[in-house]
This record gives structure tokens, sequence and C-alpha cells, in this order.
């Protein structure tokens, strides 16, 4: 780099937001649901996210360390995926499913990739998903690791099937307004919806997450559900699609750069979402449509590139490509 | 009345509040100035034949010319001239100038000449080619042909540039409140030359006194609007300014004429309005000193050829203890490395920043795809790719995704969290782009 251009020319001052602040906010941000967690869960949720984090901080030192890079801590987005990963979990997860699935996301998902920036998935989700693929190894492992489990005292909401699973099989579900405010099952972000919107509006209001991909996603379900027949209010309330629209899909790295994107991308999670809970599987199916979803992150940024100032048409794909081929037909 | 605005561009903090309520204060003139003989995009001048190291000028005087897009320079101040060779000019190289050492009396005598009614086009044309004004909001750009568009393009709008959306810089503010009438003369007389038929004037909406004072002013004028504008970066943007007030689109590669408008400088009508009434040629101008290294933060009509260092010992600036000296605005300016060159005709601010304001200083890391670059880029580019290309310097890559409609105003390099210098690398990237170009239309040709 020209020293000359970089010292001397313009801009001389800069924006407060910095990737480590934002982090930070991102933590700040999932600190009510984590309160919720510690309320309902005690121990076991504070067991479970002191494993994560660890696993999360001592995954990337080991990473950077081996692959020669200076150490990144400092960012924060290694405690953030922790977090994010442990709050996927139930609290009762035993400890070796979270710490694989941290390392996984922070070591493969992350740092494999190139490291924060580079990744094509949400860590957090990769590492999450990775846990229930790998599921049938668990049986030896879970058999072989089981002296060395926790037993952190009864904590008797842990009996409750998850809503979800719930609704699927016909069972009475528990109010809207019990959903909304706090129900003990499922994963730990699953327990309130309240304390992850008010997350969420914490970042909305730091201008750190874009409102057009939960827009997009919630209304895509509430639309398609209502559709088909289903409760739209019970959908919005169950299952990680809160946490999954604001903290996971709102994921800067992997979602598109444009605002025409960020819709059709949550729209397209949104139906994939419906298609999950109505068709397939009734659980996970916001993790899994997140991830399918960021691999064609590159495709769908493409198909809605705006078109520059003073220029008639986007440059789209098949234009592009019809001028590569003059310019180098001269 | 609602203000206008583009789309997309950015919120930044105005910094204006030290300086915007300070009245122009005139400072006394220098013992030498030094008048570079570029002061504009395009030809540099030639010392005039009949100027030479130890002759005497007079305030006013023409000192070097040239031919084609260019303007004329005169001497600021009535002395002798001590030197004709290279200077440091706050472009930060050394550029061929007149060192003229102050003798005598320095005030401008007045030549009433005839009012705008009486002359024709082509007459307010040549008296403000010959008063050398060129776009005194930061290109320079010579006026006189600015006002003489090619007869097949058809000019029938008139704007003026009040929006000052550069932080600190309160220079066209003050020139509004101050001199409102000579902005009206000075827009007018722009009118009558390029035969438009209407006008605005654009202001940010920061500056409501401004919008007040300058709407009684053109009360009676049915022809001229007063069009407040959102108070957005970069407002002042010449083709962000046509498209808030107009919904025109400068095309690519264009120039605002060829949607029929001519963009005018809120100073430049003022320099334009003195010429008019008193063939008075732009000898000095308004400029903000200003920035947290300054004690005597203010507005100062100053003498062109001002060395940079008079102006901030003036102003109890301490140098010692490491200030950046900033000619223009935070955003666009530029960092001075040598602090005797001068104030030119398009030096609309000098700031001086401490040490620790403003900059960020670890290193930049990688993109995180955050898109606030993508959100802001008022010329809808994904700066956040060109960066990156750049970086890698994949030029045939950048030339496609536009990079040359890039108008460097820095939002990107100002909002990045990885705090990538995306503006520094577009910058650096650019000769290269046009070269390609250059490269592939003789390739072709074969």
């Amino acid at each position: 780099m020209n020293p000359y251009i970089l010292s001397a020319t313009g801009p001389h001052i800069k924006a407060k937001t910095t990737t480590a602040n934002a982090m930070r906010d991102v933590l700040v941000a999932l600190i009510p649901i984590t309160l919720v967690s510690v309320y309902f869960f005690r121990a076991y949720a504070i067991f479970l996210i002191s494993v994560c984090l660890t696993t999360a901080v001592l995954t990337e030192l080991l990473f950077r360390h081996y692959m020669k890079k200076k150490p990144t801590l400092r960012d924060g987005s290694a405690l953030v995926t922790g977090l994010l990963v442990a709050m996927c979990f139930s609290a009762t997860t035993s400890w070796w499913r979270g710490a694989l699935a941290t390392f996984i996301a922070v070591g493969i998902a992350k740092e494999l990739m190139g490291g924060l920036g580079w990744n094509r998935f949400n860590p957090a989700l990769f590492g999450r998903v990775a846990i229930i693929l790998l599921a049938p190894w668990f049986v030896a492992i879970n058999a072989s690791l089981s002296p060395w489990s926790l037993n952190l005292g009864p904590v008797d909401v842990m009996t409750h099937a998850t809503p979800l699973a719930m609704l699927q099989q016909g069972m009475s579900l528990p109010s809207y307004t019990t959903l909304f405010l706090g129900f003990p099952g499922g994963a730990m972000s699953e327990a309130s919806v309240l304390a992850v919107l008010i997350g969420a509006a914490y970042l909305i209001y730091r201008k750190l997450i874009n409102w057009r991909i939960p827009a997009a996603m919630l209304s895509t379900v509430f639309v398609f559900t209502l559709l088909l027949g289903k409760d739209p209010v019970y959908h919005l309330l169950t299952g990680g699609l809160m946490l999954g629209s604001f903290f996971m899909a709102t994921d800067w790295v992997t979602s598109p750069i444009n605002n025409r994107g960020k819709v059709a991308f949550g729209v397209l999670i949104g139906l994939s979402i419906v298609v999950f809970r109505v068709i397939l599987a009734p659980t996970e199916g916001v993790a899994f449509s997140i991830l399918i979803m960021n691999a064609f992150v590159p495709t769908i940024e493409r198909l809605t590139r705006s078109r520059t100032f003073g220029h008639v048409k986007a440059t789209s794909p098949l234009s592009r490509m019809v001028r590569t081929r003059e310019s180098t037909a001269s | 009345m609602k203000s206008k605005t583009f789309r997309q561009g950015g919120h930044i903090p105005h910094f204006k509040s030290d300086t915007e309520h300070q009245p122009i204060v005139t400072l006394p003139v220098p013992e030498r100035v030094i008048i570079p003989l570029s002061q504009h995009i395009g030809a540099p001048c030639d010392p005039l034949p009949d100027v030479r190291v130890g002759d005497r000028v007079t305030v006013g005087q023409p000192i070097g010319m040239g031919k084609g897009l260019c303007a004329p320079v005169h001497a600021s101040v009535s002395g002798y001239i001590e030197a004709i060779e290279e200077r440091p000019h706050v472009c930060n190289r050394n550029i061929m100038s007149i060192v003229i050492r102050r003798e005598g009396d320095d005030t401008w005598n007045e030549v009433a000449g005839k009012g705008i009614d009486e002359l024709s086009a082509q007459e307010i044309v040549d008296i403000i080619g010959q008063a050398g004004i060129v776009g005194m909001g930061g290109a320079g750009f010579p006026t006189r042909v600015k006002l003489s568009p090619p007869p097949n393009k058809h000019i029938d709008t008139l704007l003026l540039n009040g929006a000052e959306c550069e932080p600190f810089l309160t220079s066209d503010h003050r020139y509004m409140l101050e001199h409102g009438e000579d902005v009206i003369l000075g827009l007018k007389a722009a009118m009558k030359a390029t035969a438009a038929q209407r006008a605005f004037i654009g202001i940010e909406d920061n500056k409501p006194d401004a919008i007040a004072h300058l709407q009684s002013l053109t009360a009676q004028d049915s022809n001229i609007a007063v069009v407040p504008l959102e108070t957005k970066y970069p407002q002042g943007g010449e083709k962000q300014l046509i498209y808030s007030i107009l919904r025109r689109e400068v095309p690519t590669g264009g120039l605002p004429m060829d949607v029929g408008a001519i963009v005018q400088n809120i100073g430049t009508a003022v320099a334009i309005s003195e010429a008019v009434k008193w063939r008075k040629p732009l000898i000095e101008r308004v400029v903000t000193l200003g920035g947290p290294g300054v004690l005597q933060k203010g507005n100062y009509l100053v003498r062109i050829g001002t060395p940079l260092s008079y102006l901030l010992d003036k102003c109890g600036v301490e140098r010692d203890c490491g200030v950046r000296v900033i000619v223009g605005g935070p955003m666009t300016g530029v960092v001075q490395s040598d602090l005797e060159a001068p104030v030119i005709k398009t030096t609309g601010g000098v700031l001086a920043f401490t040490p620790e304001f403003g900059r960020r200083t670890d290193a930049y890391s990688d993109c995180v795809r955050c898109g606030k670059c993508v959100e802001q880029c008022p010329m809808y580019l994904y700066p956040n790719d060109l960066g990156l290309l750049a970086e890698a310097e994949r030029i045939g890559d950048l030339d496609r995704r536009h990079v040359l409609d890039c108008i460097e105003c820095g939002l990107c390099s100002y909002v990045c969290p990885s705090n990538r210098p995306i503006v520094q690398f577009i910058k650096l990237a650019k000769p290269a782009v046009w070269a390609h170009r250059n490269r592939l239309a003789t390739g072709s040709g074969r």
C-alpha cells in the first residue's frame, strides 16, 4: 500500500463502530435470554455456557497458533459463537456434545474457512447441526463418557416436551402469553421469546443488524403457515425461529450484503422453514434452513445486485459474461 | 418545507458549532505571498512575459495566464517579485509559483463596472475569465469554461451548492449569511451567462439561518428557489445535489450539463458578483480554520498565497505537538507535508487535528461483510468488493464493477468496522484501471 495515499488522503475521521465493539454488543444483546436460561435451568445452564465459552476461546487460540496467524480473541467473535452454540442446546445436554459443537463451530466452520469474514456458514449453527448429523456416533461416545456426566440436581421443568413437538403430536399447547414470556422446553434460547426480542431491539437500536432479514423471515413463516391452515402465531413463538431470525440469519458474514439480497434471503429461509416444519422433521428446521441459504448467498447477491448510479442497468451475470468474452476476444 | 435528499449516503458528525456563528474576520496581509501557477483543474499558467524577478506588481494585476482549460492568476498583494520557482503546494508536490514580497498599499481599488442588465452573456463570461475565477468548492474547475457549455448542450437549470456537507467547514455558511446579496447577484450573473431559466439554491437543513436569509433575499425572484436539503453526507457532491433537487442522474462518465444543469459553489458566486460589480479578480477568499488543534477557530478572509504557517500562527496552533494539518474537509481533505504551502483559490478550510483525534490506530482486518459501505455508498457501488479487488490488483474486474464511478467521498473507509482503507485502495487502483482501458482501446484497433 502506498504510504502516502494511506496517511495523507481522507477520510481523517472514523465512525465509532468496530468489529470488536459490535461483537461486544451482540454479547450484551444475549444477556436477557442468558439470564432467563439461568433462571429456568440453574446450574445446568451456567455449566453448559461455561463449557462452550471456554471451548470457543481455546479452539480459536489452538487453531490460530497452529495456522501461524495472529490471535484475534480481542474481536470477541469466539465468545459470541460459543454463547450462541450453548443457546442452541437444551441445558441438560451432555457437556461433551456442547464442547464438540463449539470446537467444530470455531475451529472448522470459522478458522479453517479463513477466519472471521471468510466463513461461508454461520459457525454456531454449523456446529449445532454437525452434532445432529453426527448423532449415530454419540451412541458409543455417550456410553463411554457417561460416568463423567454431571448431575447438578433436579430441575423439574426439564420434563417438558418441546412446544414444536407438542404441536406436531397434537398435544394441547401452553398459551400464547406463556410461550411469549417464558416456557422452558427445547433449547435454552427457546425459553423466552420476549428475552430474545429485547436483545434484538438492542441490536437494531445499535444499527448492528438490518431489520429486513428478520422481517422477511417472520412474515414469510406467518403468511405460509396461515395459508397452510396452521396456527401462525404458535409457529412464530416456538422453536429457534426468533433467535434464528434476529441473531443467526442476520450474521454479517454469512448473509447477503445488499438490502434487496437481504429481503430475498429472509423470504427463502422462511419458505424453507415452513417446508421443514410442515413436511419434514419438526425440529431444527430453522438451523438447517439458514445453513442451506448461507450456501446460496453469493448467488442471491449476484442476482439482486443493484444498478450503479448513472448506469442504466445492473451488471447482471449474463451481460458480464458477454462482456468478458468480448474483452478476451480483443 | 420538507428537505430533499438523495438515496443512501450517511449521517456523520458535523463538528460545525465552533465556527458556524463566528463572523468573517479579515486576516492581516502577510509579508510574503506565494502564488502557484496551478490552482485549478487543467493546464497550469505561464508567468506573463513582463513579470520578472525584481519587478513591481500591484494588487490584482494578472501575473500568470494560460490557454484552454485554464484560469489566470493575479497578484494578491502589491510589492516586488522575489522569485519564480517551484514551491510547496497544498497538493503536496512542488509547483511553479510566483513569490511576492509585500510593499505598499494592498487595498483593491474598486472599478465600478456595468450592471448585469447592461452586460451581454459573453461579456459576463469574459469578466469571469479575466478575474481568474475557478470553482471554489475544491475541484477548481475554471468557471469561464463551465459557463460556456458547447452549443449542443441546453442548460435549463443553475444549481447553487450551499450544502457544505463536509464536517468542520463553515465558510460557505458565513458567505451566505454575510454576503447574501453577492451570492444572489453572482447567481443571476451565471444564469444570464448560461441562459438558464431557473435556479435552485440547495442548503443543508442544519443551516436554517442561511436558508431563511436567502429565502428573504429571493422573495421577489420567481425563478430562484431556496431548497432545504437533508443533512447527509455527501449532499454537496455534484451528482448527489443534482439528484436531490432535480431527480436527474448524471450518466456515468458524464457532466452535469448532460442533464441540463450547471452547479456553482457559494464562494464562487460571491467571487463572480465581486468581479461583475467591481472587476475584482479572485485575490482573497474565506477560509474556515478549525479542528481541535486550533485555539482561535473561525472564518477568516485570507489573501490567496498566504502560507499555511502564517495562518496557523495567527490562530494559535501549536505546531510542535504533532498536529496534522488538513487542507479541505476531514472526509476528502489532504494532510499537508509542508506548511509553507499557500492558501489557493480552492482552499475552503484548514484544519489542525491533534494526534489522537479521529484516528483508529489498529491495523485493518478482513472484511466482515457488515454491509455498511454498500448501504451508504452514494454511487450504489459495492465498496467492500472494490476494496478487495483493488487489494488483489484485479484491474479488469474493478472496471467491470464500475470503480471509475467512485466519487471518492470516503464514506466507505469512514464506516468500516474492520478499519479497511477502502477508498484509499480505490484511489490507488484507479490509474491502473484507466491504463487498462487505454490498452483495451488501442488493442482493439489493431
